[in-house]
């Protein structure tokens, strides 16, 4: 009993770290936009997509994989937004979140309509689970939590210590008063949108890794996305990595209680708990 | 007494003469409908089932007919769309008067067409696969060739048994099938001496099931039963084998397709089994199939809307009577009853003109079925996956 616990306790922890790149990338651009961008599925499955093309198609290392999926989701969300998105933001927040969604099912289309429905595979080898003792650790999962960690690392250090990254904190802080001082609003959405939504695109590339990649990959994960950043804290970088985790491990946790078919409920009995002692979220909203 | 025609009254006559033909011509003809899947879902069968499907009625119409009719064909699109597809039926039962309609293919719009053909006693022979369809109150007006799932699983089970499994453990996505599968398959293992060993049915959209594959491998199966589709077989193959698994896997050729072999490295793919429903390929009806569309290999519902064709027009030279009741009563006679096997339908119609019995086999199969409307077995194609390509293992 207690090493499947510690089975579903490791499982959890791995999903979690994969779960909080584009959770990261969720609320860095809620933060700065002051909305939910839905589009993140399809920029996710883009950016697998890329990643695929450079690693299966060129026969580049999964670094380079990862730094085009990075650099294309980002460029084609940022540009996503400045064609769709920019002209809803001044209607609200839900007019902006409801085109979020149309864009996702567009950007969906397109990447079925360039790569087809079937199913790809990067061209890796696949290991045999590590056995430490009773609980196996799948090599592959490990390094894709290794690879979040230090994607979201060098997130961490841009915003703390670039130009562009204290300008993105300013505006999350107090758009207004960043405004007055000089900060280019469309200068810091675009970046927040790049940085946000190319951290998507890495995050969809090693869930793609890890399961299996075509026009849906990332929208299996949107719920996951969506309730990790809810839990953490809309807007709060810490708080979706923090939320991920939770999700991640709850809703392996959870396959020791019920039947595995409802686990993907779990997140949102996480969420409704969460927000019913916290509304605000684990860590609280936009503390980037 | 002379009977006076004036011009007027000859003028009328003469008139209604084109529209007295056409009736006269509507009731030489036997009306028969399709609802076929043209466009949407199913269109990459629909139209080579209604190709099939009027070559072999020009083919009955240009040898004789049945009972000295020809057969008026009307094909019609249901855009694999349960709402067009009730349009379709309502105008084939309401303006066309159909003894029958052939070729339904999704189980919803085979669902939803039923009560109406039911209510009419208009004969309905459909492919679609859900359990469902044959457990509505049609009074027998409903012929599926397609096997259900209760079919589908024990065979499953007995091939399984013939290979020495004896601990299968079923991972099974979340659909309205899973549990008779699971079950049917379960109490046909029970029967042959194995076992299974519990059956965990998961969330298909997730994108890891490494706590299912840990929760099913603590009963230490020799055998993986994966109710799956693709995308979450490809995870699966992948994440049972990354757990070590090295035991038979075996599922729905459906899921392990082509892309799915590619996805992964052959290490993990190499030994998968698969199988699915298959056509009779040494059967006579099979070629006619065959030479209609002029491929090598027929989809399987192309074969089964031959015979649907062929049972239709065999039941009402069995009857002499042209109406849905008449099928409803005959289909079964000239299906499985004892007289002469024959693969041709025309050849079967001049044995039923000139007295004799007969046992229709068609491309689809034996074309047996239960009282429901079942089909009562098929053949099946079973495969094995080697380097990334599936390879045929056996067809029986």
């Amino acid at each position: 009993m207690i090493a499947t616990f510690l089975q579903a306790l490791v499982n959890g922890a791995l999903a979690g770290a994969v779960l909080a790149l584009p959770a990261v990338g969720f609320n860095t651009v809620y933060a700065v936009l002051r909305f939910p961008n839905f589009a993140v599925a399809s920029l996710a499955t883009i950016g697998a997509y890329a990643g695929w093309v450079v690693n299966a198609d060129l026969g580049w290392p999964a670094p380079a994989s990862l730094l085009a999926a990075f650099v294309v989701a980002g460029s084609v969300g940022a540009f996503a937004d400045a064609l769709c998105l920019k002209p809803l933001r001044p209607l609200g927040a839900l007019v902006a979140a409801i085109g979020s969604v149309a864009l996702d099912l567009v950007l969906q289309n397109a990447a079925r309509f360039a790569f087809g429905n079937n199913p790809r595979g990067y061209d890796l080898t696949i290991f045999r689970n590590w056995r430490l003792g009773p609980i196996g650790i799948g090599p592959q999962e490990v390094e894709d939590a290794v690879l979040a960690v230090i994607a979201m690392a060098a997130v961490f250090l841009m915003l703390r210590t670039t130009r562009i990254g204290k300008t993105m904190r300013a505006v999350a802080d107090n758009a207004t008063l960043a405004e007055s001082k000089g900060i280019d609003p469309a200068r810091v959405a675009w970046a927040a949108n790049f940085v946000g939504l190319g951290l998507t695109g890495i995050g969809g590339m090693l869930v793609a890794l890890d399961t299996s990649l075509d026009p849906l990959t990332g929208f299996r994960v949107l719920l996951s996305i969506f309730a990790a950043a809810v839990v953490g804290g809309l807007g709060s970088i810490p708080g979706a990595v923090a939320g991920a985790f939770v999700v991640g491990i709850g809703e392996e946790m959870s396959t020791l209680l019920i039947a595995p078919t409802y686990r993907t409920a779990m997140g949102f009995l996480a969420i409704l708990i969460v927000l019913s002692f916290r509304p605000g979220g684990l860590i609280g909203e936009r503390a980037i | 007494m002379t009977a006076r025609i004036s011009r007027r009254t000859a003028l009328a006559g003469s008139l209604a003469l084109p529209f007295l033909a056409r009736t006269g011509e509507a009731a030489a003809s036997i009306p028969l409908g399709a609802i076929n899947p043209l466009t949407g879902a199913g269109g990459a069968y629909g139209p080579s089932m209604a190709k099939v499907a009027k070559a072999l009625v020009e083919r009955i119409n240009r040898t004789g007919g049945v009972i000295g009719r020809s057969i008026a064909l009307d094909v019609e699109d249901d855009q694999t769309n349960p709402t067009v597809g009730v349009e379709a039926a309502r105008k084939l039962i309401d303006v066309e008067k159909v003894v029958a309609i052939v070729g339904t293919w999704a189980s919803a719009v085979t669902t939803a067409v039923a009560p109406l053909c039911w209510d009419s006693h208009t004969m309905l022979f459909c492919v679609s696969g859900a359990d469902s369809i044959t457990r509505l109150p049609h009074h027998g007006y409903i012929i599926r060739t397609q096997p259900n799932t209760y079919l589908q699983s024990g065979r499953a089970a007995e091939f399984l048994l013939r290979h020495g499994c004896r601990r299968v453990s079923g991972l099974s996505a979340q659909t309205p099938f899973a549990v008779d599968s699971w079950n049917r398959l379960k109490a046909v293992l029970g029967q042959g001496g194995a076992e299974g060993v519990g059956d965990i049915i998961y969330d298909a959209k997730q994108t890891s099931f490494r706590s299912e594959i840990d929760s099913t491998l603590a009963a230490k199966p020799d055998t993986l039963f994966l109710n799956s589709y693709a995308p979450d077989l490809e995870i699966l193959l992948r994440e049972s084998y990354q757990a070590g698994f090295a035991g038979q896997r075996f599922t729905f050729a459906y899921a392990a397709t082509d892309a799915v072999l590619k996805a992964l490295p052959a290490p993990v793919t190499n030994g998968l089994w698969s199988f699915a429903p298959s056509p009779d390929v040494a059967s006579p009806a099979y070629k006619a199939v065959q030479a209609i569309l002029g491929i090598s290999d027929p989809d399987p519902y192309s074969c089964q809307i031959y015979d649907h064709v062929a049972l239709v027009a065999l039941a009402i030279g069995k009857a002499g009577v042209a109406s849905g009741v008449a099928i409803h009563d005959n289909v079964r006679r000239i299906s499985q009853g004892p007289g002469q096997h024959v693969s041709d339908p025309v050849e079967g119609l001049r044995l039923l003109a000139a007295g004799k019995e007969i046992n229709y086999d068609g491309a689809s199969g034996p074309c047996h079925f239960t009282p429901s409307g079942d089909i009562l077995s098929c053949k099946f194609l079973f495969q094995v996956a080697e380097n990334r390509h599936n390879k045929t293992l056996s067809i029986s």
